[in-house]
């Protein structure tokens, strides 16, 4: 709880700045999921990189946390900092363009970030987050290749799964997927403590 | 008292490439000040990460207050103390916000002790710590260390880079702090004089091995500076000596069994008293023969 404290009291600013970029977005009518996914990746990554110099680890694990304490605490501000610009995304559409979004567009916000943050903090536990960019221009050029030579209506085929997701009214599949997603989660955490335990400070 | 230790390193080894501690054993008696002393890059950082679980040994067992980290590792860091040479705080965060972080961490975290210890070293709570010069960043990190009740006080290198005024008052503030009786101190430091105006103990570390720990008047009884004509040295004689120093017009060595050196030269040779840095020094030349 006090590591969860600690991200708040350094990140707060970061993200009322964060919050005010969303509401400019969602004036200018951009798609209010990509918008609260990139900005929850982006503060969830900040929360992650403000404890990355060695000189902080060497602080936090001075200080009565456990190595495990460090891990999770990254995972649960994570899922904090989405859940309240998932929240700030859906107040934000009401008040802004007066319509009520579906409760599965926030829901499928969090469910995506924590998906994409399942793979992105082990590998920036193992790698530093540096090396992030290295693996994200790798994965463009994945996809452009994918994109041009293998499966070239991929943009199609995922705003056909997207919106067959959200527009899907079986709670089973819901169920499904968000269960499989804190699977993955949970399985991300277990990977990433593996990987800081033996890490030398 | 004197037997409870409040650290305790049993056959610990650890090893990195190029570097590595072998079989080593240390206590840290409680309720004193023990110094910390050895060359750079021989393992005194390393041994100070192992004390407190930032780094886990190889095999062998490390245990603080007479307890493992395995079991108890919240535990033995709420009643510690930490400072390091290095800057571990958030540069960009101001003083009062990192008690804010701090604080929270602590069960025994006082605020009239903090605000007591602000207040002696006049530091400024709502400057960034990037505008902090290094006496200014060793006091804040001092004021942070002190103020949870710690039982024991752990520093790494806490005097270097300091101004010898400052200095003085962090070894005068530590000396206070040891008037209550069950706290303990162990700091390393390269200012070998800083020990012999504080310490009770001396650990000396040398190549990953653990030397000795000793208090001064152990030092004086069993080191000495022997200095003699060369004709006085063999192999055999050459042999008392932890190392020998060979110039034009004489030797100089340190023997570590004052008694039996003096059996052997009697009144041939003089013996001084060695500094911390002599035997530093010396140890570090080894069995080489210094010419």
């Amino acid at each position: 709880m006090n590591l969860i404290r600690k991200d708040i009291i350094l990140l707060k600013k970061t993200m009322l700045v964060l919050l005010a970029i969303l509401c400019v977005y969602l004036l200018l009518d951009f798609s209010s999921i990509w918008v609260g996914i990139l900005c929850s990746i982006v503060i969830s990554m900040s929360a992650f990189t403000l404890d990355e110099k060695t000189s902080i680890h060497l602080l936090l694990n001075s200080l009565p946390y456990t190595r495990k304490e460090i891990v999770s605490s990254k995972y649960v501000v994570a899922v904090f900092f989405t859940i309240l610009i998932a929240v700030t995304t859906y107040i934000g559409t009401v008040i802004i363009h007066g319509e009520m979004l579906a409760w599965k567009e926030p829901l499928f916000i969090v469910a995506v970030v924590m998906a994409i943050l399942s793979f992105v903090f082990p590998f920036c536990y193992k790698f530093k987050s540096h090396y992030l960019m290295m693996a994200g221009i790798g994965l463009v050029a994945l996809y452009l290749l994918t994109v041009t030579f293998v499966i070239q209506d991929l943009n199609d085929r995922i705003r056909w799964f997207v919106k067959l997701l959200l527009n899907s009214n079986s709670t089973a599949e819901y169920i499904i997927i968000g269960v499989s997603v804190i699977l993955l989660y949970i399985g991300s955490g277990v990977v990433s403590l593996r990987i800081y335990k033996q890490k030398w400070l | 008292m004197q037997d409870e230790n409040v650290i305790e390193l049993q056959s610990v080894s650890k090893s990195f490439e190029g570097f590595s501690l072998r079989d080593f054993s240390l206590k840290v008696k409680k309720g004193y000040v023990t110094g910390f002393i050895g060359g750079n890059g021989v393992g005194k950082s390393t041994t100070i990460k192992l004390m407190m679980n930032l780094l886990q040994p190889d095999s062998g067992t490390v245990s603080v207050f007479g307890l493992n980290y395995k079991d108890h590792e919240k535990d033995i860091k709420q009643r510690i103390g930490f400072v390091f040479a290095e800057d571990v705080f958030y540069e960009h965060l101001t003083l009062a916000e990192i008690k804010a972080i701090v604080r929270n961490a602590y069960v025994k975290w006082d605020d009239e002790v903090f605000e007591k210890y602000v207040s002696m070293f006049r530091l400024p709570l709502t400057k960034k710590m990037n505008t902090f010069s290094k006496g200014m960043r060793m006091k804040a990190s001092l004021s942070i260390a002190l103020s949870h009740h710690a039982e024991l006080i752990i520093m790494d290198e806490p005097t270097s880079g300091l101004d010898p005024i400052f200095r003085r008052e962090l070894l005068d503030l530590l000396h206070e702090l040891l008037q209550d009786g069950d706290k303990s101190i162990f700091f390393s430091t390269h200012i070998t004089s800083d020990l012999a105006t504080i310490a009770d103990y001396v650990t000396f570390i040398h190549d990953g091995k653990h030397m000795f720990t000793k208090d001064f008047q152990e030092i004086e009884e069993e080191y000495a500076i022997v200095k003699g004509g060369l004709d006085l040295l063999d192999q055999e004689t050459e042999r008392e000596f932890l190392a020998v120093r060979k110039m034009p017009y004489g030797f100089e060595a340190l023997t570590s069994d004052k008694q039996r050196t003096q059996l052997v030269f009697g009144d041939m040779v003089l013996y001084e008293k060695p500094t911390l840095e002599d035997i530093m020094y010396f140890t570090k030349k080894g069995e080489m023969v210094i010419c």
